[in-house]
């Protein structure tokens, strides 16, 4: 409970500093997620990276019509030993990735990351083969609900490449908004490249 | 409302919850009378008010248990320990691995799996339901209130609810509603030390083993003590998600001094438990895997298998908290476990793919190509059969 108390509190003072205009656009085009790896965006979003919490450095974070109703990872290469969702604190962990993990260990850790998240009952379906940054992947379906009974969809593609795990994660509510954006998002999902 | 007022009433119920009270100064057991609904403009209105809010939140949630079954167990339970309050209960059986239940005044009571899957027989369930009956009928939540009337905090906590409950709730405000009476249920010692005797009273009234309440707090302070982090381990045990006085030595003997020292196992009572809780038991120990105190949950598992049924299903989480804590050995000790759950008739198909990958890494190519052709053998339909046709590929190819 007190974590629920820290969470509101941390979640009221990034909504006081998204007011501080810590949210920067992404225009249409190409966007470097990091160091030698970037994907094109089909048209404007928001990057709101600064804004969201338990963000590790190299997970980027956009979205269109706000965190709540729309976002999208983008993991600029996750080493052994690195998260897609940082820890609050070293006793309540948060998935790791870790080297040699099977296939389908990528997709547990990126579900249940997601779960960290505090989303429930934290579904994967459909897993399927990808191209995903020039290398073998698995792209595969995620339902999910909020704590408040929301219905959450959401879709990811995953792959390892130059020792490093890929990810792009987009999570939008199952009504209207998951597949408003699905074509930009899939149109991302392809562009994504290395070097 | 205001970013100031959500800051100051986070910290306000912070500051409760951790204020030290002096001690109940001998208090009566009265209990509440049954079937009460207090003023909406008294402070035990506000405290209903709160409660409500609580429960409607819960209400919406993807994680509350719906088998008919199970809540019908549960209820049947609580109602033999809570008699007169039976009535006003209304119960919700919560997929939540931690370990946790809790009676708020308006007779909401929730039940975490995480108690259900701890519970090694039904009488150590009523004994929790019953040290929960007994907060409930103590009214100890209006108790904690008094005892910090004398400061800002509580009109602050109370009015900010009442503020709250006219105003309509938002998310901030109904967590916020969440973190005051959490606070208010953050119990002292006096407060659990009541529960756990009165608690006691009901359980073996109601003919339930006198033995359980001591086995159950035994055990929650041996899986604290069996964490991966040496600060768990190190810190006090507690049986609710809220700070609660810790389950201490003192309070396992004290039950034990009541007449409850008998804490020698009753087979037939684990057999007949653990039929109920059965059809959950494989998803309970998923959830509680996603904790990642893997130490705890190993702790959890060894307690499960003691009875020695559905060892196909507890030696597969086995191996899966061992493949994923990757500690040094661990791997060849998933190995080993889901090399045991493939030997029973109940083992989930997944083992399968998990023992292929698991001689895999460990280089036992034969095993290897074994384990991931049964596994196709025997979920052809599985999703992720072009991956572990893949992954036989590469065991055959090399």
């Amino acid at each position: 409970m007190k974590a629920m108390l820290r969470s509101v509190v941390i979640g009221a003072l990034a909504l006081a500093l998204a007011a501080c205009a810590t949210v920067t656009s992404a225009p249409q085009g190409t966007f470097a997620v990091g160091q030698g790896y970037q994907v094109n965006l089909g048209r404007e979003w928001s990057d709101i990276s600064n804004i969201m919490t338990g963000r590790p450095k190299n997970v980027r974070l956009l979205s269109i019509d706000g965190p709540l109703l729309n976002r999208l990872y983008l993991t600029d290469g996750l080493a052994p030993g690195q998260f897609l969702v940082k820890p609050a604190k070293r006793e309540r962990p948060t998935p790791t990735y870790r080297a040699n993990m099977a296939a389908t260990e990528l997709v547990e850790f990126v579900a249940d990351s997601v779960a960290a998240l505090d989303y429930q009952r934290v579904e994967t379906s459909n897993l399927r083969p990808t191209k995903f940054v020039g290398a073998d992947g698995v792209r595969f379906d995620i339902s999910a609900q909020t704590a408040e009974g929301l219905d959450m969809a959401g879709t990811a593609s995953v792959a390892e490449a130059g020792g490093k795990l890929y990810v792009i994660l987009y999570l939008a509510p199952k009504e209207h908004y998951f597949a408003a954006t699905l074509p930009e998002v899939e149109q991302v999902m392809a562009s994504a490249r290395r070097g | 409302m205001t970013l100031r007022r959500i800051l100051t009433a986070a910290a306000a119920a912070a500051l409760l919850a951790s204020t030290a009270q002096p001690a109940l100064a001998q208090a009566q057991p009265k209990l509440r009378e049954a079937q009460i609904r207090p003023a909406v403009s008294s402070v035990e209105g506000g405290l209903w008010d709160m409660s409500d809010q609580m429960e409607n939140h819960v209400k919406a949630s993807a994680e509350v248990n719906k088998d008919p079954q199970l809540n019908a167990f549960v209820k049947t339970v609580l109602c033999k320990v809570a008699t007169e309050y039976c009535g006003e209960m209304r119960l919700y059986v919560l997929d939540r691995p931690e370990l946790n239940a809790s009676a708020a005044p308006n007779g909401y009571v929730d039940v975490n799996s995480g108690l259900l899957l701890r519970a090694a027989t039904e009488d150590e369930l009523a004994f929790v339901l019953a040290h929960e009956v007994t907060h409930f009928a103590r009214s100890h939540t209006l108790e904690r209130y008094r005892q910090t009337k004398q400061t800002a905090t509580a009109g602050m906590i109370l009015g900010m609810g009442l503020g709250i409950a006219t105003g309509g709730g938002s998310l901030v405000s109904d967590l916020v509603y969440l973190g005051a009476i959490a606070s208010l249920m953050s119990y002292n010692r006096e407060q659990e030390g009541e529960a756990d005797t009165l608690g006691y009273g009901r359980a073996t009234k109601a003919g339930y083993a006198k033995g359980a309440g001591a086995a159950m707090w035994s055990d929650v302070i041996a899986e604290t003590r069996s964490s991966d982090f040496p600060k768990t381990r190190n810190s006090e045990a507690r049986a609710s998600i809220f700070r609660t006085h810790p389950i201490t030595a003192e309070r396992v003997a004290a039950l034990q001094a009541m007449g409850g020292g008998d804490t020698a196992r009753d087979v037939a009572a684990e057999k007949k438990y653990r039929a109920v809780i059965r059809p959950h038991l494989a998803a309970w120990l998923k959830d509680d895997l996603r904790r990642r105190d893997y130490g705890q949950s190993l702790y959890v598992i060894d307690r499960l298998s003691k009875l020695g049924e559905d060892m196909g299903v507890l030696e597969f989480y086995r191996g899966e908290a061992y493949r994923q804590r990757r500690s040094e050995g661990d791997g060849a000790k998933a190995l080993e476990a889901y090399k045991r759950a493939v030997a029973s008739a109940d083992v989930p198909v997944a083992a399968w793919r998990e023992l292929g990958e698991a001689a895999r890494k460990a280089g036992d190519k034969a095993a290897a190509r074994q384990a991931f052709q049964t596994y196709l053998d025997r979920a052809p339909q599985a999703q992720d059969r072009w991956i572990v046709e893949s992954s036989l590929k590469t065991v055959q190819e090399s």
